[in-house]
Parts: structure tokens; C-alpha cells; sequence
């Protein structure tokens, strides 16, 4: 390789990677909703708490009027909520963050899970929670 | 009142008419104050008054057993000494089939110190036929209709097997007659052959199996009521000095639908109360429970009762079996123990009754826990819990007898222990913390109890009601009639209701008489309990229960002054955003109040998500989901 065209290489490169960077206060940024899903093994479920980290949060609702949502903010990338009404696979909380282009660095995780006689779920398997776009 | 041992415990102990005595005059007394009385109006002499003996035989000792026993014969008088002790004189005589004997005792009656005891066998010589104790003071009798000519023995004991040369007796041996006692006219077996007797008036005969009335005799009375009018039927015939258990019964103008039963309201004695609703011709009828074949005397009362301003009543809720404690939950809502069935029933606003929990033996009295579950005292030794949806368990096990429960606004349960008279206290999740002595307010109590207007516990001893304040009891009130199940209002007047009189009586916060009949429409009041709204706040309704009909009715709303006191707990002011960051981190609450929040839900020792959900749901913030609290 000539030098002059290491030099072109190396400078299409690094453009590359800077328009692939995810910064927050970049311009580029766009604020908007994500949503939660929850995956559930079963039909009776009644109330979750549930954590999501990973990136900023502006704020959350639940996606229906017949569920309770409340919601603590940790720290500046993590919050936990609690949802509580008759709970199914699929939406359950929209997430309102400053970069929906950001979607992919958040996790959530079911931290409690209780069926609609207020008994406490032994085990979390089968749970998921997912944030989709 | 067969309905518990407990029950009968505290009636026998309460109402001097079950604690009988025996008289200090003999049965032909009672027969002969018939005669006399201004109301009896006697038409022809009594028969019933044994006939005169024929002649006198005196005891041949030995006679303890059937081959020695002594002979008699119809009209004779046997006299004889119970003498030593163990002694046991026998005596028989020949009956013909049919024949209806008489033997009757006179020893207590006539001076002597024996209680005597009296045995009927047949020819055999060994198959018991009859036995009496008392009917006549501590004198007994037997009458019995023998099956089959043969040789009867009558053997007399001195009870307890006592003896000594002063217990002499005489046994009158005859026949059964029943010719007209009092106002009575025999035959009157039935509605076309009833005596009259007015409202006002009272009516006076003799229960007395007939030859020709083998099953027994029942006397009929026709009386004419008017609509709007209470009438009460009362007989008179333990009160009379004899050990008989007299019942009476009411029936429609068709004669054969009965409106009213009655037995032991008054002691042995019986008494009901009804509310007429159509003008025409009703029925009265006197008969013996015990069925013990004795004849006695009796007197009938018909009355007409003023009606008071609860009157009249409306019956919300009946085909129940026997209908005991009462509470309402947060929607309005009726939860009354039953005790036909060991189960609580659930009374909707439209008088739509549902099994609500069953196997919960002997209920008693109901109360809502801080949680919105349902106790029940049963008196087979437990508290049960019952959720709201229905599931009862066991829940306080340590108390011997616990017959009624409440809950105060700080949570705590107390309940009233008949095992050691005591009332006893718990904190809202069940845990024992104190026991309080009851018997030094004497009655048979405690019993009902009741949260009053300072918080402090009020039950009921029998014929009065009593206040626990700062661990010192201190008399309320004290009524003529036993009080069951009471219920304050926000004035903190005192709704008692009597069901040995028939009615519910209003005392003001001083224990002051208000109303001696607040409300005579019911026949038996036994738990008396305020209604409440949809939302759950008390209102100026007033429930009860009627064990004897099987019914829960309301008094009049009209003749309710005030809104009943909140009863139950008060829950604590609990933001729900402050209950939801505590769980999820943030803090805020106390121990007892994550303690509360758990026992609400799912009481696994740690407040979680499941306990948010039930605490979402009790102050109804969760939608389509309520309590019954």
C-alpha cells in the first residue's frame, strides 16, 4: 500500500467509527418511547417488579389503563418499577428515553413476580422481559 | 335453646327460669290456683286431682326386688320409709292393657327429706319402663300407658342412694283421667274444636295425654287479630313449681301453617312474639316437649305488644337455618354465622343468599381482621380466619371457648373465652398479649362483645354489659333480659337486642333506658349490626339476625336515629406511592408497617410484591378488585 492511500484508509476508517458512535449529545440522538414485553409461563399473574438499566431514562408508563405503575430511579441508567393488574405475555410498560437509537444497550430484568392472590412466585423461570423498540 | 351446650350454659346461668327450684307447693296446688284464679274461670272441677285412695298400705320390708315387692292396686296409697341407705322399696300391682297409670309421689311435698326417685318395669321383672326424678318439687311421677295386661313393679329410691329413718314417702297409684282443667274445653285437639280466648285475656287448661290420644295432648286456642298488631304468646307451667317443659306454637288462619314455635324462652317456660300482617283468626297451641306423659297445668297469655320505633321489621334474607352472629362488609354486604350447617352465609343488598365458607363448627360471632379476612369464634376452641374468598383455616387455637370476636381501629382482636371467663387479647396478626378476668362481674358471661366509641371492649355478662378500659371493667348498663349481640351508633347509644323477650332495646351512652322496645317485630333478636354503603362508610340501618325463624331482617330505617359507629380496624394512612418506593427500595415505612402490609398479603415474613398487590386492592386502587374490610 502506498502511503498516501494508508493515509486515505486510515482516515475513511476513523470516519467510520465516529459516525457509528453512540453519544447521547450528539445531534444525532432522537428522543422517544421503547417498550417493555414480558414473557410469561403463566396466566395468572398479578404483580412484577422489574429492573431496567443500561442507558438513560426519562420516564415510564404502563401501556394500559387497568395496570398500576410505580417507578424508582436509581442512578442515571438504572430504574426499578413495580406493576401491578392482570398481567399476559406482551406489552406491559412504555419506556420514554432520550435516544430510541440506544435501544439495544438497555436490559430489563423481572426482579419479583406474584399471581393475582398475592402469592409470591418461587421461581422466575420462563420470565423474560425484553426492550423493543 | 338446644342449639350449643355453650349457649345453654349461659342462658341456664342467666335466666333464673332455667335454674329451676323446686316449689314449695305440690302440683295439686298449681291445679288448685287454677281453679281460683280470677282468669280461669274453672266450669267444672278438676279430676285431674287424684282420686281418693281406697285404701292405705304400708310397706313390708324386705321389699328391694321384684320377688318381694309389696302389692297395690288402682287407688290405693302406699307409705313406706327409704331406710337405710342403699334401701330400695318395690311394689307392684296387675294392669290391664291400655290402663293409663298414675304413681305418683308425695315425700318433699309433705314435710320429708326425701328426694326420691321413681322406676316403672315391666312384667318381666327387669325392663325399665319409665323413670322420673322430679315433677313435683323434688317428688316424682310417672305416668305411662301400659301395652299389655300383666304385673307392673314401681320401684322408689332415695336419690343418691340415701337413706334414714325420717325418708318416708307415699305413692299414689291410680289412673290417668283428663277431664277439663281451667278455661279449656276438651276435646280441643285441633283448630275446629279451639277454645277462644281475646287478646288481653288468658286462657288456663291441662296437658294431659287422653286414652283416646295416645300421641300426646295438644290444646288449641283461637284468638282474632287485627293487622299491625304484635301479639305474644306466653305460658306459664314451670312457673308454676313443676319440672314440665310446656311449648307453644302459632298458626295462620288455615290452621296448619306454622308462623311461630317457641320452646324455653322463658325458662321451661315458652314464649313467642309475632307481628300480624292480616286481620283474621289465629291459633295458639300448648303441648309437652319432654313428652314424658305427666299431666300438667298451665296458663296461656295472649298480649298485644306496642310497637316501638324500629317497628315494623323487614325481612331481608330467610330459609337460613339458625342465623347467630352478624357483620357487614365494606360493600354493604351481610355475613351471617349459621349454625344448621357449621357455615357463613353471605346476604347481598338484593337479599341473595351464598354460602360464603363452610366447616367452621358451631359459629359464633363475626368480625372483619385489619387484613379484610372474616373471623369467626367457634366455640369448638378456635378463631377461624376466612379470606375473602371464602377458605377458612384455624387461626387463634389457644383460647378454650371463644364465643364472640371484634376487631378495634388499632387492628386488635379480642375475644370473649367462656372456657375461663375471660376476654383476650390479640395483636392484629394473632399473637396472644393479654387475658382479663371476667368473672368478677358475675353473669354467665363474658359473651357478645363489641368495640365501643372510645375503642375500649364492651360485652355482655348475661343481663348486663360491661366496659374493659385501662384494664378496669366497669358496669354500662343493666337490662331485665339477657343481651346478645349489641351494636352502637356514632351518639354511642347501645342497640341490645333481647331474644328471651323478643325485642331490641335502645340504652343511651349512659346506659339509660331509651326505649324498652325499640323493636318487638323480631322473634328473637340475637345480633344486631349496622349497614353500610357501597363505600363502605356505616349508615342509619340497623340488622339482625332471628335464629328461631331462620331469618335476618331489618328494623325501620325511620326509627334509626344516627349511623352506626365504624366498627373494625382503621387502616393506617399509608400513601400508596410511599407503600410502592419502600418496595422497590426507597424506603419510608416502618417495621410495623411493613409488618402489616405483609400479614395483608401473602404473609410470608417480608414485604413484597404480592402484599403491594393486597394492599392496592383493600383501599380499592386497583381496579375491578375489592375488599370485603
Amino acid at each position: 500500500m502506498s502511503r498516501s492511500r494508508w493515509i486515505f484508509a486510515m482516515v475513511a476508517a476513523l470516519s467510520v467509527g465516529a459516525a457509528c458512535s453512540d453519544n447521547p449529545t450528539s445531534g444525532s440522538a432522537r428522543a422517544g418511547t421503547l417498550t417493555l414485553r414480558l414473557t410469561t409461563p403463566h396466566a395468572d399473574d398479578g404483580a412484577m417488579t422489574f429492573e431496567v438499566r443500561g442507558a438513560p431514562i426519562d420516564g415510564a408508563t404502563a401501556v394500559d389503563a387497568s395496570l398500576r405503575l410505580f417507578t424508582r430511579r436509581v442512578d442515571g441508567s438504572t430504574m426499578v418499577g413495580a406493576v401491578v393488574g392482570n398481567l399476559a405475555n406482551g406489552a406491559v410498560v412504555t419506556l420514554h428515553v432520550p435516544d430510541v437509537g440506544a435501544a439495544a444497550r438497555y436490559t430489563a430484568t423481572v426482579l419479583e413476580m406474584a399471581d393475582r392472590q398475592d402469592a409470591l412466585r418461587a421461581s422466575l423461570a420462563g420470565y423474560a422481559l425484553a426492550v423493543d423498540p | 335453646m338446644r342449639t350449643s351446650i355453650l349457649i345453654l350454659l349461659a342462658v341456664v346461668v342467666a335466666t333464673p327460669g332455667l335454674a329451676q327450684t323446686p316449689s314449695v307447693r305440690s302440683w295439686r296446688d298449681a291445679v288448685r290456683q287454677l281453679r281460683t284464679a280470677p282468669t280461669a274461670r274453672l266450669t267444672r272441677r278438676s279430676a285431674q286431682v287424684a282420686t281418693i285412695a281406697t285404701s292405705i298400705v304400708a310397706e313390708s320390708e324386705p321389699n328391694n326386688t321384684v320377688p318381694t315387692a309389696d302389692s297395690v292396686g288402682l287407688g290405693d296409697r302406699a307409705t313406706g320409709v327409704v331406710n337405710p341407705a342403699g334401701d330400695v322399696d318395690t311394689w307392684f300391682l296387675d294392669l290391664t292393657a291400655g290402663q293409663f297409670l298414675s304413681v305418683d309421689v308425695d315425700a318433699a311435698q309433705v314435710g320429708s327429706p326425701l328426694d326420691a326417685t321413681l322406676e316403672l318395669i315391666a312384667p318381666d321383672g327387669t325392663t325399665s319402663l319409665a323413670f322420673n326424678d322430679d315433677f313435683d318439687g323434688f317428688d316424682s311421677r310417672i305416668s305411662y300407658r301400659v301395652p299389655q295386661s300383666g304385673r307392673y313393679y314401681v320401684v322408689i329410691r332415695a336419690f343418691g342412694a340415701s337413706g334414714g329413718p325420717g325418708l318416708t314417702y307415699a305413692i299414689n297409684f291410680d289412673k290417668v283421667t283428663c277431664p277439663v282443667v281451667g278455661t279449656e274445653q276438651e276435646p280441643n285437639d285441633n283448630p275446629g274444636t279451639a277454645a277462644p280466648v281475646a287478646i288481653g285475656d288468658s286462657g288456663s287448661g291441662e296437658i294431659c295425654p287422653q286414652d283416646d290420644n295416645p300421641a300426646g295432648d295438644v290444646d288449641y286456642w283461637a284468638f282474632t287479630a287485627r293487622a299491625g298488631t304484635t301479639v305474644e304468646l306466653d305460658v306459664d307451667a314451670a312457673a308454676l313449681g313443676l319440672f314440665v317443659d310446656p311449648v307453644i306454637a302459632l298458626y295462620a288462619s288455615d290452621g296448619t301453617t306454622q308462623l311461630a314455635f317457641n320452646d324455653d324462652e322463658d325458662g321451661a317456660d315458652s314464649r313467642l312474639q309475632y307481628s300480624i300482617i292480616t286481620t283474621g283468626t289465629y291459633y295458639a297451641t300448648v303441648a309437652d316437649a319432654a313428652g314424658s306423659g305427666n299431666p300438667f297445668p298451665y296458663m296461656l297469655h295472649v298480649r298485644s305488644i306496642t310497637p316501638g320505633p324500629g317497628d315494623p321489621i323487614t325481612v331481608r334474607a330467610q330459609g337460613l337455618g339458625r342465623p347467630w352472629g352478624l357483620a357487614v362488609g365494606n360493600t354493604g354486604d351481610l355475613f351471617v354465622s349459621d349454625l344448621t350447617g357449621n357455615r357463613v352465609v353471605r346476604v347481598s343488598g338484593q337479599g341473595v343468599v351464598t354460602t360464603f365458607a363452610t366447616g367452621i363448627p358451631t359459629p359464633q360471632g363475626l368480625a372483619f381482621d385489619a387484613f379484610g379476612n372474616l373471623l369467626v369464634a367457634s366455640t369448638h376452641g378456635a378463631v377461624y380466619r376466612v379470606t375473602p374468598q371464602g377458605q377458612a383455616t384455624r387461626f387463634i387455637t389457644d383460647a378454650g371457648i371463644p364465643i364472640w370476636v371484634a376487631v378495634a381501629p388499632d387492628g386488635r382482636i379480642w375475644l370473649t373465652d367462656l372456657s375461663d371467663r375471660s376476654l383476650r387479647r390479640y395483636s392484629s396478626t394473632g399473637e396472644f398479649e393479654a387475658r382479663f378476668d371476667a368473672i368478677s362481674v358475675g353473669g354467665s358471661g363474658p359473651g357478645p362483645l363489641a368495640i365501643g366509641p372510645s375503642g375500649d371492649p364492651y360485652f355482655s355478662q348475661g343481663t348486663e354489659i360491661w366496659k374493659l378500659a385501662n384494664g378496669e371493667l366497669r358496669r354500662v348498663l343493666r337490662s331485665a333480659f339477657i343481651i346478645w349481640a349489641f351494636a352502637f351508633d356514632v351518639a354511642g347509644n347501645i342497640y341490645a337486642p333481647a331474644p328471651a323477650a323478643g325485642r331490641i332495646q335502645l340504652f343511651d351512652a349512659t346506659g339509660a333506658i331509651v326505649a324498652d322496645t325499640f323493636a318487638i317485630g323480631p322473634d328473637a333478636p340475637q345480633a344486631v349490626a349496622f349497614g353500610r354503603d357501597a363505600t363502605g362508610a356505616t349508615v342509619a340501618r340497623l340488622f339482625s339476625t332471628d335464629p328461631r325463624v331462620g331469618r335476618v331482617f331489618e328494623v325501620n330505617p325511620a326509627g334509626v336515629a344516627h349511623p352506626g359507629q365504624p366498627v373494625g380496624y382503621v387502616a393506617p394512612p399509608i400513601p400508596l406511592d410511599v407503600a410502592a418506593a419502600s418496595l422497590l427500595g426507597g424506603g419510608g415505612l416502618s417495621a410495623a408497617d411493613l409488618q402489616y402490609l405483609d400479614a395483608l398479603g401473602n404473609n410470608n415474613g417480608r414485604y413484597d410484591v404480592g402484599d403491594l398487590q393486597a394492599y392496592l386492592r383493600t383501599v380499592g386502587a386497583l381496579a375491578g378488585a375489592r375488599s370485603n374490610r
